[in-house]
């Protein structure tokens, strides 16, 4: 059986870690420096409940003035890490209009999604509560919710694997769903 | 010489003659009446000019004297420029997001997923681009306290920086829209500039207040981040970005097949690609996935990859000489923000090297303003359609390289970028340098201060603003009074506040309408005597005036005229003006000969040297005006490019919007005609809506012309043969048939529907194949739109 592969992008407001999170995943590194990402994209081996997979991450712009380039990432996508900062309500504001934007362009909202809160090393200057999260968490049909630390490197994988167990159950689901409109077809011919 | 001015001639000289015995001259004042006053000379001098540029445009505003001269005629066309570039970036502001909307709902629409009540709300979008009627307020009190209050917005920007401060990101698109094309809407109006930027230094230091920490600054999107970015939207920064990225861009897309692609992984998966199609499986010493070290390592991918590090470098270089050489062309407002970026950091961080500070310099003008138009040239109105993968991710590339040049990189993310790091490398020091000399500008506060005093001493400052723009900054004000009223010296926003009481709902678009609203303050009059306000004696008020009198009459008369020779004689020039049967003219050569006369009598200047102080100024401001001459008749040139280019943008956005209204308008007919076909109704109305169209015929040349046609493969010498028919047999539905001449049958006949066309649009797909041409979709949507256009029904 080859191998499967999922394609995860990162999406998130300026400057809340999405590039830290996925170095400590891919390759275990803590960047300290300071350094805006304008698109980077990685590959990476992982093995899930049993099953490996091949992900191919795409690391976006936080700056605003590229989110032109969002619509792109997302049709290409198929499950998406939602970013913010616990200390700054700005980017978990920012968070609704981009998942309305996925929904849409997904035309669903049985999308694979996390939402993480970052920066959880950083709890004195703690911002957004976590009633904020989880409720917005629920709201969007209870995706999971985490929050994590880039620095001490919390949380970091078990971000990525369960957006891995959504993709791989979205992918079952649909099979299955095939497999029945199949028949159904099938049956409405015979009416005919 | 007419009578009255023989009778009144021999006075002037009379008085002018008498008065000259009076004439000490103290040396100190050859050079500026001002400097009379010991240590003030160099502030005096530098206000000068602002002086004489305010008497000359306070003259100008008096309309007494219609200057026809080629400078005069240059700087009204530039005016005129001026404001419809302003207007219609404004229009073009509010279209875009009318069709950013519909962009995000058309694909609904298209697999017909829209909710009917979703439906209506699209509609509305329709109806905000129709072009607002003009109006006046409901009642006049409103409009006197209305213009009290923007009055109070536009010239202490203080206001507006605190709220941009309070809003919300949701709030902050309107808010921005009006004060960036309303308020300040007069992008190459001095004041209203400098006004705007005021307000972004308020915002700005706040910011920099409230970042705790160095790396975050300027990181996050914020209120600021958006006001650059709509700032950068404005004129200036638009004719900015096309002088210096679109001719590279557009050399770079034409290489549809230029892969430059340097991730080992990607170039890896390419090769194994190739090698499975041409063989039917893999190398034997290449597995299906590898690790991108094992990629980079591969010696048919490293051979791959080295050319291709050499040439995107050079690309690069190209894209940094360019910037480097244009600094003189980088808009003063890009470069002042620079500057406050600077001296912010230095202030604040004292102990910051400077290559630290370059850093946050270059965090905004590649982060915020270049690199966003490399990467997406299409939304800068760079290039006409989406760039094809490869060259999209040159592009992709380039700004990468930019934006490790411009902060220090950190190649642990992406290892196979440190490749390209000679390129960063060979130019940290010109970066470094070139960022410098960004901020390398001067402040304005001293020629706004000017400006404002000519904004009050004008009799008709107005504001064009719509009725919803003013609702709605009422609004925010009001919803923010509480932190708003806080701040310093807010005394006359919460009493006009007070006045206005709660804040009208937002008009429906239908009665939305834009008015002139007429600005002023109760707290401020108009200024009578300038010379008290901006603390300048009454001798300099009177030189001032002389030499812009004189200036104005010297402008006024034909070049050959006797009274314009050199050497000058005022007193001549004087007396031909008065000789002139213009009542204008007239007036001011009395005023001018007054004017010598008063000036002689307070010992200014004397007749024994002829006036030369006066004469002096008066001869290096018309030197100065001939220069100017020649630098408005420059810009005129370069905005008429701008003006041209957001023309044509408008009208790809209004074609847009009209290819939705149509779909719209399809889809509604359509779903009407099945139910009524369900239900049983006879449709004899509809029979006569279903008349088909065409076909209309267009030549090869003509569409090649139009853009339509993006590619021919018919050789040269038979294009003149090719024509093409297009018929609507129904709404909605095209058949473009190709055909050659003296040949009945069409070589190719291909039966489109309007759908297919908006998905390829919506999925970027740019391109529709016709086997000997491809089309250009936006292109021929828009030929469709103008020749198929049913009546207010659609295709």
């Amino acid at each position: 059986m080859p191998m499967k592969s999922y394609h995860i992008v990162i999406l998130g407001a300026g400057g809340v870690g999405k590039s830290c999170l996925t170095a400590q995943f891919t390759h275990n590194v803590w960047i300290e420096a300071y350094d805006p990402t304008i698109e980077d994209s990685f590959k990476k081996l992982t093995v899930v409940d049993g099953q490996s997979l091949l992900l191919d991450i795409l690391d976006t712009a936080g700056t605003e003035q590229f989110t032109s380039m969002r619509e792109m990432y997302i049709k290409s996508g198929q499950g998406f890490l939602l970013i913010y900062s616990i200390t700054s309500l700005q980017s978990i504001g920012d968070l609704p209009a981009l998942h309305d934007q996925i929904c849409r362009i997904k035309e669903t909202t049985e999308v694979p999604l996390v939402l993480v809160g970052n920066k959880s090393d950083l709890e004195n200057e703690r911002v957004v509560s976590r009633g904020r999260a989880s409720f917005l968490a629920n709201k969007w049909g209870g995706v999971p919710w985490y929050e994590s630390s880039a620095k001490r490197r919390v949380n970091v994988d078990e971000i990525f694997w369960d957006l891995c167990r959504q993709m791989m159950r979205l992918e079952r689901g649909t099979e299955e769903v095939e497999v029945k409109k199949e028949k159904k077809k099938k049956h409405a011919c015979v009416i005919l | 010489m007419s009578s009255t001015a023989t009778m009144l001639a021999p006075s002037t000289r009379n008085s002018a003659a008498s008065s000259s015995s009076s004439g000490f001259v103290p040396v100190s004042r050859q050079n500026t009446i001002s400097s009379t006053h010991d240590g003030t000379r160099s502030i005096r001098a530098s206000k000068r000019y602002s002086h004489t540029a305010l008497y000359l445009s306070m003259s100008a505003q008096d309309r007494d004297l219609e200057i026809e001269d080629e400078l005069a005629r240059a700087q009204k066309t530039l005016r005129d420029l001026k404001n419809k570039i302003s207007a219609q970036s404004k229009k073009n502001f509010v279209l875009e997001k009318d069709v950013r909307y519909l962009d995000s709902r058309i694909a609904l629409l298209i697999q017909n997923r829209m909710a009917l009540e979703e439906q209506k709300d699209f509609e509305s979008h329709f109806e905000e681009s129709t072009e607002v009627q003009e109006g006046t307020f409901p009642n006049d009190q409103k409009t006197q306290a209305y213009g009290n209050l923007f009055y109070l917005l536009q010239s202490e920007p203080r206001h507006i920086a605190s709220l941009c401060r309070c809003v919300s990101m949701a709030e902050i698109d309107s808010l921005l829209q009006t004060v960036m094309f309303t308020i300040y809407g007069n992008q190459y109006e001095g004041r209203e500039e400098h006004l705007l930027l005021t307000m972004f230094q308020s915002v700005l230091s706040a910011q920099f207040e409230h970042t705790p920490e160095y790396s975050s600054l300027l990181r996050a999107n914020t209120p600021v981040s958006r006001m650059m970015t709509t700032y950068t939207r404005r004129g200036p920064g638009q004719s900015y970005l096309k002088v210096v990225l679109a001719k590279q861009i557009n050399n770079l897309i034409e290489h549809k097949d230029l892969n430059l692609e340097i991730n080992p992984l990607k170039v890896y998966e390419q090769v194994i690609r190739e090698a499975e199609e041409k063989h039917g499986e893999l190398p034997a010493d290449m597995p299906r996935s590898v690790s991108a070290e094992e990629a980079a390592a591969n010696p048919e991918v490293q051979q791959i990859i080295e050319p291709r590090l050499t040439y995107l470098m050079k690309i690069a270089d190209t894209f940094l000489a360019t910037i480097i050489d244009n600094l003189d062309e980088t808009p003063y407002g890009i470069r002042w923000i620079c500057k406050q970026i600077r001296s912010l950091t230095r202030r604040k961080y004292p102990d910051a090297k400077d290559h630290l500070i370059c850093t946050l310099i270059g965090g905004f003008f590649f982060l915020r303003f270049l690199n966003p138009a490399i990467v997406t040239p299409r939304s800068y109105m760079l290039i006409d359609s989406v760039p094809s993968e490869h060259p999209r991710r040159t592009l992709t590339l380039v700004a990468k390289m930019l934006q490790n040049l411009a902060n220090k990189p950190s190649y642990a993310k992406e290892p196979y970028m440190a490749r390209l790091s000679p390129f960063v490398t060979n130019n940290k020091t010109r970066i470094n340098k070139f960022l410098n000399d960004l901020c390398e500008v001067g402040d304005f506060y001293e020629s706004l201060e000017m400006d404002n005093y000519v904004a009050l001493s004008k009799k008709d400052l107005e504001l064009n603003i719509t009725i919803n723009e003013v609702y709605g900054t009422h609004a925010l004000l009001e919803k923010h009074s509480a932190e708003l009223l806080q701040g310093r010296d807010t005394e006359h926003l919460g009493i006009l506040l007070e006045e206005l009481g709660p804040a009208p709902s937002q008009v429906p678009r239908k009665e939305n309408r834009s008015l002139d609203l007429p600005l002023f303050s109760r707290w401020e009059g108009n200024i009578d005597d300038l010379s008290a306000a901006l603390d300048i004696t009454q001798e300099d008020v009177l030189f001032m005036e002389a030499k812009s009198v004189f200036v104005q009459l010297l402008r006024s008369f034909p070049a050959t005229s006797i009274a314009a020779r050199r050497p000058l004689n005022l007193r001549r020039i004087g007396e031909a003006a008065t000789s002139m049967k213009d009542i204008q003219m007239f007036r001011k050569g009395m005023r001018g000969q007054e004017l010598i006369k008063d000036l002689e009598a307070l010992g200014v200047i004397t007749s024994e040297d002829g006036f030369q102080i006066l004469r002096e100024e008066i001869e290096q401001e018309l030197q100065h005006l001939g220069g100017m001459k020649e630098k408005a008749v420059e810009e005129i040139k370069k905005l008429d490019e701008v003006y041209k280019t957001i023309r044509d943008h408008n009208a790809y956005l209004v074609s847009q919007l009209e290819t939705y209204k149509s779909y719209l308008h399809n889809v509604r007919s359509q779903s009407e005609g099945s139910k009524r076909g369900v239900i049983g109704q006879g449709s004899s109305g509809k029979e006569k809506k279903n008349q088909v169209l065409g076909p209309y015929k267009f030549t090869h040349q003509q569409l090649e012309k139009e853009g339509v046609i993006a590619k021919s493969n018919v050789p040269d010498n038979r294009r003149a043969n090719i024509y093409f028919n297009i018929t609507s047999p129904m709404p909605g539905t095209f058949v473009i048939s190709l055909h050659y001449k003296g040949r009945n049958r069409g070589l190719l006949e291909l039966d489109l529907k309007l759908d297919d066309l908006l998905e390829m649009q919506q999925n970027n797909h740019d391109e529709l194949d016709l086997e000997y041409v491809q089309f250009n979709v936006p292109k021929v949507l828009a030929l469709l739109n103008k020749r198929f256009a049913r009546k207010g029904k659609g295709w």
